[in-house]
């Protein structure tokens, strides 16, 4: 055999021959019919065929994700619960003081009768 | 019903678009022209048997199926030869998955004795031998580049790596090929 470079950019004509002379099977044309008729056989898939595949997962995503939209959602749509949540603690904070400054007035009142 | 006539002149982006709106027969015109390349192909990944066979027909299928994603304003072959390429891939993956320690296709060939075999048959046997012997990959490179006329932009789209990737394996697997080859002929009463 020839050789031509191995960087070659052509093909190299005689490997391409003990290539196909290595890798070709049997009873081509039998084997073009049998795929042909597979192909017949399988059918095609329409992009009908694909979303009608997924629609079932798609349906239950669709509902994971709205149910955890609306629990995201859910306490800001309450504004009860949120303002006495949020009200709770400077309340506290606020009210304490206060009962402190009338224990000691009480007390005062108490000591100086 | 639409009446179909094929010629030979149709372009494979013809025959693509044709099949893209449903014509069965123009997909199977690029069956014609394509079968046994792509046979060859998946038997330099899968070796000689039915799983070669298999793998193209299921290649084939999945591209008539996928044919209404074929972008049509690109080459056809590459696009088909991917497909066929990966089914055949996949197998070679989950054959090795099966068995751990595959068994050389060339152990029961070189026990032929040369009294019963030609000269050019153990010359072909041993190029047999080399190219079972290439990573997959450049088996499908220097099958494309070599035997099938593909370019090498052509073979990176098949095989998804760069153009200089495709020059590597397409070198590497010449060399082997050739080295093969150079020992039987220093080998003469082998």
């Amino acid at each position: 055999m020839r050789e031509p470079s191995l960087f070659g950019h052509e093909p190299d004509r005689a490997m391409g021959d003990m290539l196909r002379q290595a890798l070709d099977g049997p009873d081509s044309e039998a084997f073009v019919a049998r795929v042909r008729l597979a192909i017949g056989q399988a059918g095609r898939e329409t992009s009908w065929d694909v979303l009608g595949r997924w629609a079932p997962a798609g349906l239950v995503a669709a509902g994971v994700a709205a149910a955890f939209v609306w629990m995201l959602l859910q306490p800001a749509a309450d504004p009860r619960d949120s303002g006495s949540m949020l009200a709770s603690a400077p309340v506290q904070m606020e009210v304490t003081p206060q009962q402190t400054e009338s224990d000691v007035l009480t007390a005062t009142l108490l000591e100086g009768r | 019903m639409e009446l179909s006539l094929r010629t030979p002149d149709q372009t494979d982006t013809e025959l693509a678009i044709a099949a893209v709106r449903g014509d069965g027969d123009a997909f199977g015109e690029l069956v014609e022209r394509y079968g046994l390349a792509a046979r060859r192909v998946a038997r330099a990944v899968l070796g000689a048997g039915d799983d070669a066979d298999d793998a193209v027909q299921d290649g084939f299928i999945a591209a008539w199926r996928a044919i209404e994603q074929f972008d049509v304003a690109r080459p056809f072959r590459p696009w088909l030869m991917r497909i066929v390429a990966n089914a055949a891939l996949d197998l070679v993956r989950r054959r090795k998955v099966r068995r751990a320690v595959a068994i050389p296709e060339t152990v029961e060939s070189k026990q032929i004795s040369p009294d019963r075999a030609t000269e050019d048959a153990i010359f072909r046997e041993r190029f047999s031998a080399a190219l079972n012997g290439l990573p997959e990959r450049q088996r499908v490179a220097v099958v494309l580049f070599d035997a099938e006329g593909y370019g090498h932009a052509e073979i990176a789209e098949v095989l998804g790596v760069p153009e200089g990737t495709v020059r590597s394996y397409v070198f590497h697997a010449r060399r082997a090929l050739r080295q093969a080859l150079g020992v039987y002929r220093e080998e003469p009463d082998a």
